[in-house]
């Protein structure tokens, strides 16, 4: 009778204790949503965060590594305090130095209460004894002090934003963007070193031959970006600019469409800034201004591209993008359209049943000056940049297409 | 859209020169077929090239062969090309009728590889592009279903008649001689 007494008297203690952690836990599954682990440590078909996805990096293949709970292969032996630090500073707690690919550069700038609340959810998973592929760099890169040489000068160069004169949306939106999304990772050039080049924060990347565009809000606005859409795209996935596609999409599918509709606006917020830039309209170019590139490059739009993307570029939806105010055309670099029209894109699942189509590549239907002609159609019709897109240019990507990983 | 503008289009379709016929430039193939050459057996399906029903042969110069979606291709990509339909494959006689089938429509008859046949000449179609590259590099038999689901996995059949043009395709491959074995 007295056990049952104190046992009724325990009960609501321990009801508010299990509360708080599973608030902890949930909120730590959303945060680890807003860092996008799972793009890197879920594979494919795999048990989540068990590790194991390939990451392509200009020095040969990095693996994603497991972040279980089991203590063999995964995180189980990480104290709180240990994951902190290899979350910020990439170093685990026997002191080996992580690859830059884990983006602790960007994570550095994580508050420790998120990361904790990220530890405890991580904490709760399922272990799985599972050991993630070897990561195998050629040399220098796989010498880890090279590694702990590169944190020395470039780990703490980022630091966040003191001044407060900005919107509180637009400090949320900071925060995801950098800490947690580390959007820069891809979005920011690269120096020799294969470090952010700081300098040119945000100005656009290059990954796996595509480019990575520029985030600047004036860079946006010229390729038709407002607040509203950015944010619908990242959690759609689509938006009147076109739909993700290449390393884009799994940041969509793992990370973005999880987001709720405020941190999406903020993020979209501090992009393109509390006083926005307005988003550039481009009317279309009518067919006799155009150059005689782009109006013999009509005929390979009407016979190759016109099926799904409409002859007048409206697009049909579920199907196949618009060309009327497609962003990608929008870039003065032509190197992501002359890819697409190359290799093709694959069939997606989005977010609500939704879903775009495969798009088939045209490397061998179309010759390289008949590649040039239909991208210099399609950039001075639509996106407002010049038809400047030579035969040698598409040669050279068809060449690097080739050698490509698939 | 922009004016209605035209240009001539010359082709071989079924080995017989077609053209010049000054048609719109952006007529799509599958009615260039049915409006201009009375060719309706090449189906319309889902007119965005997911289904394959319109499924026809593109030959090229070196001897291969491979499959064209023409829902989603312009006529005038064709200009200057070889291209095989259903209507192509069977001998015909003097007075158009059908006097026999090829190998590949006969395995598909015998096996009752259509149901309401709407699919049907695109899964002809590519089972034919599929025998003739494997008549340039037959298949080891470990790999026959395989290659069988790789060439003809894309194309829907709305009936659901799968495993028949499966095994009208591994007939006619087995027919023709076309398996490695061992």
């Amino acid at each position: 009778m007295r056990r049952l007494l104190i046992g009724i008297l325990l009960v609501p203690g321990l009801t508010a204790q299990a509360a708080d952690d599973e608030s902890l836990i949930e909120r730590g599954r959303y945060l680890a949503r807003t860092a996008d682990c799972a793009a890197c440590h879920t594979a494919e078909g795999g048990a989540p965060f068990a590790g194991g996805v390939p990451i392509a990096s200009p020095f040969g293949t990095i693996y994603g590594t497991n972040i279980t709970p089991d203590p063999n292969y995964g995180i189980g032996e990480y104290s709180a305090d240990d994951f902190y630090h290899a979350l910020t500073e990439g170093e685990t707690p026997s002191g080996r130095q992580l690859y830059p690919a884990m983006p602790y550069t960007s994570y550095h700038l994580m508050r420790r209460e998120d990361a904790d609340a990220i530890y405890a959810f991580l904490m709760s998973r399922e272990p799985i004894a599972r050991a993630a592929p070897e990561t195998d760099l050629s040399f220098p890169y796989n010498q880890r002090w090279g590694v702990a040489f590169w944190n020395l000068i470039y780990a703490d160069a980022l630091e966040p934003d003191a001044s407060s004169s900005q919107s509180s949306a637009w400090q949320r939106g900071q925060y995801l963007v950098e800490a947690m999304g580390h959007c820069g990772e891809c979005h920011t050039p690269r120096s020799w070193t294969g470090a952010m080049d700081l300098d040119r924060h945000l100005e656009g990347g290059s990954l796996a031959g595509y480019r990575a565009p520029s985030l600047e809000a004036e860079a946006l606005a010229e390729r038709g970006w407002n607040r509203d859409d950015l944010a619908h795209f990242l959690k759609h996935g689509m938006s009147p600019q076109g739909s993700v596609f290449n390393e884009m999409f799994p940041v969509m599918h793992h990370s973005t469409q999880y987001l709720t509709d405020e941190d999406l606006s903020a993020m979209a917020t501090y992009l393109l800034g509390d006083t926005p830039p307005e988003a550039r309209r481009i009317e279309p170019r009518p067919l006799e201004t155009l150059s005689d590139s782009a109006r013999r490059g009509r005929q390979s739009y009407l016979d190759t591209c016109a099926g799904c993307h409409g002859g007048d570029g409206q697009g049909k939806p579920q199907v196949a993008v618009a060309m009327n105010g497609n962003t990608t055309l929008r870039l003065e670099d032509p190197t992501n359209l002359l890819r697409v029209m190359l290799d093709g894109i694959e069939a997606r699942d989005f977010p609500g049943f939704a879903r775009m189509q495969e798009m088939p590549g045209f490397a061998a239907h179309l010759s390289d000056t008949e590649l040039a002609d239909l991208g210099n159609y399609l950039r001075e019709t639509w996106g407002g940049q010049p038809g400047d897109i030579a035969p040698e240019d598409v040669a050279d990507l068809r060449e690097d297409s080739a050698h490509a990983a698939p | 859209m922009a004016e209605l503008s035209t240009r001539p289009l010359r082709l071989t379709i079924n080995g017989q020169a077609v053209g010049p016929v000054e048609i719109p430039d952006d007529l799509m193939m599958i009615d260039f077929l049915h409006e201009y050459q009375g060719l309706t057996g090449s189906r319309l399906g889902c007119g965005q090239g997911i289904c394959r029903a319109c499924v026809v042969i593109l030959d090229h110069d070196d001897g291969t062969s491979e499959e064209m979606r023409i829902c989603i291709t312009g006529a005038h990509f064709f200009h200057g090309k070889r291209i095989r339909t259903i209507e192509g494959h069977a001998e015909h006689g003097d007075d158009g009728d059908v006097v026999a089938l090829n190998p590949i429509q006969r395995k598909f008859v015998d096996h009752f590889a259509f149901q309401c046949s709407y699919c049907a000449p695109g899964f002809v179609n590519a089972a034919t592009v599929l025998v003739e590259r494997l008549e340039r590099e037959p298949v080891a038999r470990a790999d026959l279903e395989a290659t069988i689901d790789q060439a003809l996995g894309h194309h829907i059949c709305r009936c659901t008649g799968y495993v028949r043009y499966y095994q009208a395709a591994k007939a006619a491959i087995e027919e023709l001689g076309l398996v490695k074995e061992g």
